[in-house]
């Protein structure tokens, strides 16, 4: 990422411009990342790119899939929990409670059976009746937390024990079983009796599945490249509209030489795919580099005023000193990476084999390199312009340099294609960054027109780029289907969990009921002066996540036919570490629901990523508290930078 | 503005079990007037505004607002009434941005109950208009309250009482824990409140902070008053010396003086 | 209202039973006795797998019943009197209305002072024989050798095999885990796999690394032992096995070391439309409805209703005809192993509460 600029001198500039001379005009990238969630999701990418690395099926559409299927319900569970974290409470009772309400379930809708067996209703009316019990359960908590005053750590761990104990009592009194069952029994009797109870409905709305395989559609390759090439060049065009001053006259000569770019990238495109892109063809990836370059000035020369005053090659020692570091620690990694032998994987230290050493060497310099060279271009950029795109230009160039560097040194088609291909992609783009913002001149003052536009394109480029994504996800295509591919299923939980979260982030940003957890959970006394129904809000939250917690538990009893007495019991602590892994704060008022989504991605691609990398499993937990630790680090740190440049 | 005052205070006396935390207090507010409360700590400022709020009620004696005997059961009650308090530390939620704490509790409402949101653009600019209006110029209503000065915070919450409505207007203790610049800050506050035609209720241990203000100044000791005197009434040096329960001050002094020519 | 429909449910059924067997029992209406018509059904039914363990079984019929009549035996154990112990129980009063002795049942439900004092209680009461689990040998060795000491017949049950000798127990009534992971091995070379997943629910129980261990053992192929995910979050299980199995494509075989896990690795290898010999530990519904379905191809079975049944004819044995069976070596109930061909017939056990 390329640091914004900070401007000192600013000032006048932007009281010229008839704004606010005390606002500091952020930087663009700072004005479109800067959200609560950045922190958690650069953790997860850096995670997911990791066990991409390290390991073969974690890269798969089919690893996709399980570590979908694992945040699934993890993540619900986790976004209702921190939005009663925000409101300052914890509920221990969560993680028993999703398997309490599925067991409720089935105990409502079986009928045979055990000493006493089950209720024997039919699922339109079991399903709401366990709702009510767990709106029941929420106020229960809830209740007892606002009456007794004590902390809600210490009410719902009465909660959890009273949940754990009856889920076994009644498992066993009823059914004479620690396991209830089945639930796709309720499919055999449709047989003799005249209704399956609603099993066929509700299985599709709670368990049906997209099986990958059974999808075949040829041209999602090219709907793929399309999507993500659209989308990224859409991203490029906001960034500029949100960067640059718009000229008062456009410049016609601009269009052409942008259209040039165009061809040349398309040339590049059409050349790279008729060799079918696994030669790592550089000619076609010169011609398209050269396309994106071209054409983005094009860009620019069409719609910006161009930059006059351009400050000198001057490197003050503020910028030069993590350049020298970032060019000594590359130049680290390349050593380390020739030194060590790729292909020897025994061990030479304590469970490190010279192989594992050699990666984390290059990985952890070469990452090290790029943010020093990136703050090095940022403090340039405090007194020239002309330094800062330098440096940057430098970088670009030695990121282009360290992509043929993992050419030519590994073996796996995954590096020498994958990983070249994004990185001069990114490498072309810097240098683009580097040579236009050298060029055109910074908007220094709000633009409404511009920051709409800018936003807009924000929006349908990334969207363009998701879709890209997930069609290439859903369908195969039938050179895949030569090859064997495996079956990947994209259950509908991943559509509840998707679901869930977007309606838990607009409530908390947009709504009365946002606002007032909020505010319970930073200030309760002030709320409640203020007028704000505190323990109102408090309950409705713990019933929220009674909520969830039935969902998950309907989604369980689904899935897996039969749900044992101690599903569920533990977890609660995963969905507040989900929580505070994706910024949500111990201590109440302050987090997101989209980052304690990525918080469960995180800790699902943690609990995937070890037994797909085939680590050892007795030091599972070790690997999953280094990674946890790591994310929460990283978070906290990108979050606290990223507030810090508002 | 009538002569009429907004709220009337005649007698009024609380009681915890035995305990007398508040007796034959007597004063009233006008419209556009402040009217300043002034007590050391445990004078029983802090049931008084309490009364005033609604957290509590009186045990004893008349309590008019507008000419009518009220008795408010929750802070809402007294909120709706157009009684509004602002605390001196409970007032804002830290993490909060500065347009969430404005309209907090009231919030400007788009769409049909269940779907519901805030229509955000109308609350940033009501928001930011009105602290313009009190002279506050806020650079991002999206910033936290956390964020900015106490004297700040202290007006946001004046900004937002006088928004909302709000007849009286309560402060306790605005000034208490600001740097002198920030307590003249404040105090600009409050008269641009009394202005604007709300009566205010300043209550503070400090009479130099009262003094300048005030229109009227009920003088608090031990649950009791003290007295309740129009500006007129009396001098800066008289109040500090009510206030401090004038005898013991006194004794206090001479002891001082005492000490001093011992040195 | 249940409660009624299930006894007339018993009943009917053991009435067809008794038509079928043709023993006419003059204790009819005595659950336990049908109990203990099951219990020689189910010893057909692990003579059918061909296993060790159950010489005494053939002297049952020499013995005089009137014999034993006043004899009182103890069975004191750490029982939660759950699903597992309830069929231990089933067997021992079984084994007592056979025998005619009188049976005291005392359950510990885990805790190991309750079973001291419980064991001093039986040796104040003058019991002919005690059998009794050992989970915490340490507190129990010494009541146990008091016992023994007082003249009285102990044989250990379920846990103890290392420690019955120390106590003087006749012998041990009971299954190892490492012979149980054995036998499984052996399954799965007749099944003709190569690369077993050993999956284990829990990261540190000595059982279940055992039972990997017996695997390991016996099976001419390649293990991989691996802890996969808690049985309270069955998704991650099915996606930690999936994972391993993907990871491993050579993977065709998984022993799940317990009935959940071996579930989770049926969903796994179904999900991955991989064909794998899935093999599970201890009975549920669910899996012997999947091994009757062919999706699984068996269960180890510990056949702890032996465990309640066997000491209790042991104990008689020793006291009336001064038996001692064993030969100072522990008496195995198990492996049995449910598969598809006798899954059918289990399934009738189970729902009896004797599997």
């Amino acid at each position: 990422m390329t640091p914004s600029t900070t401007r000192v001198a600013d000032a006048t500039a932007a009281s010229a411009a008839g704004g606010d001379e005390r606002l500091a005009y952020r930087g663009v990238f700072a004005r479109i990342l800067v959200r609560p969630e950045i922190g958690a999701a650069i953790a997860a990418v850096s995670i997911w790119i990791f066990f991409w690395a390290v390991s073969v099926p974690f890269g798969l559409t089919s690893g996709a899939a399980s570590i979908l299927d694992v945040s699934a319900t993890l993540g619900i569970m986790a976004v209702a929990v921190s939005m009663l974290m925000i409101g300052g409470e914890f509920d221990l009772s969560a993680g028993a409670a999703t398997g309490a309400f599925g067991i409720i379930t089935l105990l409502l809708v079986r009928d045979v059976t055990g000493e006493m067996g089950g209720a024997g209703l039919s699922l339109w009316f079991a399903l709401p009746l366990s709702f009510l019990l767990a709106m029941g359960l929420g106020l229960f908590n809830g209740t007892l937390v606002n009456k007794t005053s004590l902390p809600s750590f210490i009410v719902t761990l009465a909660s959890f024990f009273i949940l754990v104990g009856s889920k076994l009592g009644f498992a066993k009194l009823l059914v004479d079983q620690i396991q209830v069952g089945k639930m796709n029994d309720l499919a055999i009797f449709s047989e003799d009796r005249a209704s399956d109870k609603g099993y066929a409905f509700f299985n599709r709305i709670f368990a049906a599945e997209w099986e990958r395989n059974l999808h075949q559609w040829d041209s999602r390759d090219a709907f793929y490249t399309f999507g993500v090439v659209a989308g990224l060049t859409l991203l490029v065009i906001a960034l500029y509209e949100l960067r640059f001053r718009r000229k008062e006259t456009q410049n016609m000569l601009g269009l052409g030489v942008c259209l040039a770019g165009i061809v040349l990238g398309l040339v590049g495109i059409f050349n790279l795919h008729n060799t079918r892109g696994t030669q790592g063809d550089v000619v076609g990836a010169g011609f398209i580099g050269f396309g994106i370059l071209v054409g983005f000035i094009g860009l620019a020369m069409w719609r910006y005023e161009s930059l006059n005053d351009r400050g000198g090659l001057t490197l003050t020692a503020d910028a030069s000193r993590p350049l020298i570091l970032g060019l000594v620690a590359l130049a680290a990694s390349f050593i380390a990476a020739r030194y060590f032998d790729s292909q020897n994987s025994e061990d030479i230290f304590f469970m490190v084999t010279e192989q594992g050493l050699r990666a984390i060497l290059f990985v952890g310099l070469g990452a090290t390199a790029a943010v020093f060279l990136l703050i090095s271009s940022s403090r340039a950029g405090y007194t020239s312009q002309t330094a800062r795109s330098a440096v940057l230009m430098l970088t670009a160039l030695l990121v282009a340099a360290t992509a043929f560097f993992i050419r030519a040194e590994s073996v796996t088609p995954k590096f020498r294609t994958q990983v070249l291909a994004v990185m001069l992609v990114l490498a072309a783009l810097m240098a683009t960054w580097a040579v236009t913002t050298l060029l055109f001149a910074e908007r220094r003052s709000p633009d409404d027109k511009a920051e709409r536009l800018g936003r807009t394109l924000v929006i349908v480029g990334s969207s363009l780029a998701v879709m890209g994504v997930v069609a290439r996800m859903l369908f195969v295509v039938q050179a895949e289907i030569d090859a064997g591919a495996p079956p990947s299923k994209f259950s509908v939980r991943i559509l509840w969990f998707l679901g869930f979260t977007a309606a838990c982030a607009w409530v908390l940003a947009r709504t009365k009921f946002g606002s007032w957890t909020f505010a319970v959970g930073g200030n309760k006394q002030a709320s409640r002066q203020i007028g704000v129904p505190a323990e109102r809000t408090k309950t409705q939250l713990f019933m929220l996540v009674a909520g969830a917690a039935w969902l998950v538990g309907t989604l369980l009893a689904f899935r897996l036919n039969t749900i044992q007495a101690s599903t569920g019991d533990g977890l609660e602590f995963e969905f507040i570490i989900a929580a505070v892994v994706g910024g949500t704060m111990l201590t109440g008022g302050y987090g997101s629901a989209i980052g304690a989504a990525i918080g469960a991605i995180i800790m699902a691609m943690a609990k995937q990523g070890i037994p797909s990398s085939r680590w050892n499993s007795d030091w599972r937990f070790v690997f999953l508290g280094v990674i946890l630790l790591l994310a929460v680090i990283a978070n906290d740190f990108i979050r606290s930078k990223a507030e810090a440049a508002r | 503005m009538t002569d009429k005052p907004v709220l009337e205070l005649n007698n009024i006396g609380k009681f915890y079990g035995n305990i007398i935390a508040l007796k034959g207090v007597t004063t009233e507010v006008l419209a556009g007037k402040v009217t300043c409360v002034l007590g050391d700590n445990g004078a029983g400022k802090s049931t008084f505004i309490k009364i005033l709020a609604g957290v509590h009620q009186h045990d004893e004696g008349e309590f008019l607002l507008e000419g009518e005997e009220v008795r408010f059961n929750s802070p809402r009650e007294a909120l709706n009434k157009g009684i509004a308090a602002v605390y001196q530390d409970l007032a804002m939620v830290p993490l909060m941005s500065v347009w969430r704490n404005f309209f907090l509790g009231s919030e400007p409402t788009k769409g049909v109950w269940p779907i519901e949101w805030i229509d955000k653009p109308k609350a940033k600019a009501i928001a930011k208009a009105e602290m313009a209006k009190m002279g506050i110029d806020i650079r991002d209503t999206e910033q936290p309250v956390g964020t900015l000065s106490g004297g700040e915070r202290q007006s946001v919450a004046i900004a937002r009482a006088v928004y909302f409505g709000a007849k009286v207007l309560i402060l306790d203790e605005p000034t208490s824990a600001l740097g002198v610049r920030q307590s003249g800050v404040v105090l600009r506050y409050i008269v641009e409140a009394a202005k604007r035609g709300l009566g205010v209720i300043f209550i503070t241990h400090n009479p130099a902070h009262a003094y300048p203000v005030g229109d009227r100044f009920l003088i608090l000791n031990r649950g009791e008053s003290m007295g309740n005197f129009a500006k007129s009434e009396i001098t800066q040096s008289e109040l500090t010396q009510l206030m401090a329960g004038g005898a013991e001050l006194e004794q206090l002094q001479h002891e001082l003086e005492a000490a001093m020519a011992r040195d | 209202m249940k409660k009624l429909k299930g006894l007339l449910a018993l009943l009917f059924a053991f009435t067809l039973f008794a038509a079928a067997c043709g023993d006419t029992s003059d204790e009819a209406d005595d659950p336990t006795t049908t109990a203990g018509d099951d219990s020689a059904e189910t010893t057909e039914a692990m003579e059918d797998d061909g296993d060790e363990g159950e010489a005494p079984e053939t002297t049952e019929a020499d013995v005089d019943l009137t014999q034993g009549g006043d004899l009182t035996f103890h069975m004191i154990t750490h029982s939660d009197d759950g699903p597992f112990w309830s069929v231990v129980k089933k067997g021992a009063e079984a084994a007592a209305a056979d025998v005619g002795v009188t049976l005291v049942w005392m359950p510990g439900n885990n805790d190991p002072g309750k079973m001291v004092t419980d064991i001093a209680t039986a040796i104040g009461e003058g019991s002919n024989g005690i059998a009794a689990s050992l989970p915490s040998p340490d507190q129990l060795i010494g009541p146990l050798q008091d016992a023994v000491a007082a003249g009285i017949p102990v044989y250990t049950i379920n846990s103890g095999v290392n420690d019955y000798q120390t106590i003087g127990a006749t012998s041990h009534v009971g299954q190892t885990e490492f012979i149980a992971g054995q036998g499984a091995g052996l399954r799965f070379n007749d099944a003709g796999a190569t690369h077993v997943l050993c999956g284990r629910q829990e990261q540190s129980n000595v059982g279940l690394t055992e039972r990997c261990n017996g695997l390991k053992d016996t099976f001419t192929g390649t293990v991989t032992d691996e802890f996969v995910g808690l049985d309270a979050d069955q998704t991650e299980q099915i996606n930690g096995i999936k994972a391993l199995m993907e990871a491993s494509p050579d993977i065709d075989g998984f022993l799940g070391v317990g009935p959940v896990i071996a579930m989770s690795g049926l969903t796994a290898s179904q999900d991955l439309g991989r064909d794998v010999v899935v093999g599970g530990f201890d009975i549920t519904p669910e899996i012997i409805d999947a091994i009757e379905a062919g999706d699984v191809a068996f269960t180890v079975d510990q056949q702890q209703y032996l465990q309640g049944y066997l000491p209790v004819v042991l104990m008689f044995l020793e006291a009336t005809n001064q038996n001692t069976a064993g030969g100072g070596l522990p008496i195995l109930t198990g492996p049995g192993f449910v598969t598809p061909e006798n899954a059918g017939a289990v399934k009738e056990l189970v729902a009896a509460g004797t599997r």
